[in-house]
């Protein structure tokens, strides 16, 4: 199938003009909701925009959830207006199921858990804008909200995505780069090696995998270091302004 | 209401003991499948039951015609349902989705639909008014680890086997009729499909785990075991235990998993590595090579399968005779 869009050019240069190793624009602000929950940060890689709320930790709604570790409940709401068409999408989505159980499953691991016994943290996550790379968006969101709401965590847990078009490595995709390529999502621990989820949705040779493997750990620790630097500017400020 | 299956402590910890002796409690090496068994059905197409292990799962494959999507007049309908009742194990509730029904029904949808394994185009028969919508139930029997792969085995070989009705349009225009052939008349037509997705699952174990929950603290020697060659950790960290087909005792002690789906042209089809227990980029990487090993031979299996029950159907050879291909 030809298509009119080029995605990515002889040059070297992609639709936005970006080269194949370079992020999106990525801007995050923490405590952005202070009144509303006890942490919550927003997300904006490219055109993607999550905001992420925390509330906890606190009692758990459900008797049968409190165990000696914490529980983790994640809920994702989908603006229609998030995407080019206004779709409404019900909450029982499978997709969406299926993020909020990955999500849930990533941190609930990445979290000093048995600090918290009989104890349960609620994070919301709302999709504002959808410009690909939306698991991405929602794990980094989380970290960030998990960080303002001052949850012990081992480390940052970063995601970026990498596609491979061809022979060709792309990092961090756009909508339209991801509905034509073979992409995988990526979850590291930190700067360290260490994978916490890795989604591949359509087919790829094998031989492939690695170099998409490291482009997206690679962009993962580059995130990390981009996140790193907005907490502790953040950190700064409250400081600075005498509030901690 | 019935209650999650939770294994003891005790199990936990003789589990978790063995391994760091790379011992697996059913005496399988840590690369090795259960007992695999294809077998299909020999009165009726596209009806095969899988046995691996003890887990048993049975995969129906049915075709009708059908309008198409609007937005797609050129494709035919393909889906795939996996709903587990009680029947499979006392944990799953009729009606009620639980997280490892939506995991499973998510990965299968990646592996087989989205993956291409089905050629849709193939299924148009008038573009935008008529098309076969194929059905895939699968019927979960027996729980014992590993619904996922067997699923995926299922509908792979049931996809292979099945035959729908020869068609043929007959007029011209609006008043195009389409004469469905009953298998009397006509010799019924397999469906186009393009690969065979196998889908492997690999359980992860943290086996520092085992040390501190045993009294007593584990000796130099018993950490370090014979290398089998094909073992998978030894590329990666030594602390993590790779089992490969978990039963259901190992599924519900590991502490995270991967299923990753691929096929004998070397292509991995998805791969879903769940959020518990971060593990190192080069053990997912042999986990993902060992899957195409897993795929080669499980492929093999179901076209022997396929060939015996061939030829258990083709009394009389008359299968090759009503056929129209020339031989090459």
């Amino acid at each position: 199938m030809t298509s009119r869009i080029e995605i990515y050019s002889p040059e070297g240069l992609r639709l936005d003009g970006r080269r194949w190793n370079e992020v999106r624009h990525f801007r995050c602000a923490i405590n952005t909701h202070p009144v509303s929950s006890d942490g919550s940060s927003i997300i904006e890689q490219g055109n993607t925009k999550v905001i992420c709320n925390v509330i906890g930790p606190a009692e758990p709604t459900l008797r049968s959830r409190s165990g000696d570790r914490l529980g983790i409940s994640v809920k994702i709401i989908v603006a229609p207006f998030s995407t080019i068409e206004r779709r409404k999408r019900p909450q029982s989505d499978s997709r969406i199921q299926e993020m909020c159980s990955s999500i849930q499953h990533v941190f609930e691991d990445a979290v000093i858990a048995h600090l918290f016994p009989r104890s349960q943290i609620d994070v919301n996550l709302y999709i504002v804008a959808q410009d690909g790379g939306v698991l991405q968006a929602c794990i980094n969101a989380t970290t960030l909200a998990l960080i303002d709401a001052g949850v012990p965590m081992y480390d940052y847990v970063c995601a970026c995505t990498a596609g491979m078009l061809d022979r060709e490595v792309l990092l961090d995709m756009n909508r339209i780069e991801e509905s034509d390529m073979a992409f995988l999502t990526m979850a590291t621990i930190g700067a360290t090696r260490k994978v916490s989820l890795l989604q591949l949705e359509m087919k790829v040779q094998f031989d492939r995998l690695e170099p998409m493997m490291a482009a997206a750990m690679s962009g993962c620790h580059h995130v990390r270091d981009l996140m790193d630097n907005e907490v502790r500017k953040h950190g700064k400020s409250r400081r600075q302004m005498g509030s901690l | 209401m019935p209650r999650d299956l939770t294994p003891s402590t005790l199990e936990n910890t003789f589990v978790l003991k063995a391994l760091t002796e790379r011992v697996r409690l059913d005496n399988r090496s840590f690369n090795q499948l259960r007992d695999l068994d294809v077998s299909f059905s020999s009165t009726e197409y596209g009806l095969v039951d899988v046995k691996l292990g003890r887990t048993r799962v049975i995969a129906r494959i049915s075709a009708e015609i059908t309008q198409p999507y609007p937005d797609r007049p050129y494709d035919g309908l393909f889906l795939i349902s996996t709903e587990i009742s009680p029947m499979a194990a006392p944990t799953f509730e009729a009606g009620r989705k639980s997280e490892d029904e939506l995991v499973i029904s998510r990965i299968i949808e990646k592996s087989i639909r989205r993956s291409g394994a089905l050629d849709t185009e193939a299924l148009c028969i008038i573009s935008g008014e008529k098309c076969w919508a194929v059905r895939a139930d699968v019927h979960f029997l027996d729980h014992d680890g590993g619904l996922l792969d067997a699923a995926c085995i299922a509908v792979s070989a049931g996809l292979l086997h099945f035959r729908r009705p020869d068609i043929t349009i007959e007029g011209v225009g609006s008043r195009r009729e389409v004469i469905v052939h009953p298998i009397t008349e006509r010799v019924p037509v397999p469906l186009a499909v393009l690969h065979v997705p196998v889908c492997v699952t690999f359980s992860f174990f943290d086996v520092r785990k085992a040390s501190s929950a045993v009294a007593g603290v584990p000796s130099k020697d018993e950490m370090k075991a014979e290398n089998d060659d094909d073992d998978i950790e030894e590329e990666g960290d030594s602390s993590i235990a790779v089992l490969v087909d978990a039963t259901l005792q190992e599924e519900l002690l590991r502490h995270g998993y991967m299923s990753v789906t691929a096929n004998t042209n070397r292509e991995i089809c998805q791969i879903q590595k769940g959020g518990e227990m971060p593990v190192e980029v080069g053990t997912l990487l042999s986990c993902s090579e060992a899957a195409i090993i897993v795929a080669e031979k499980v492929t093999k299996l179901i076209n022997k399968r396929l060939k015996e029950d061939e030829t258990r159907r083709n009394v009389g050879n008359l299968l090759v005779e009503s056929r129209a291909e020339n031989d090459r």
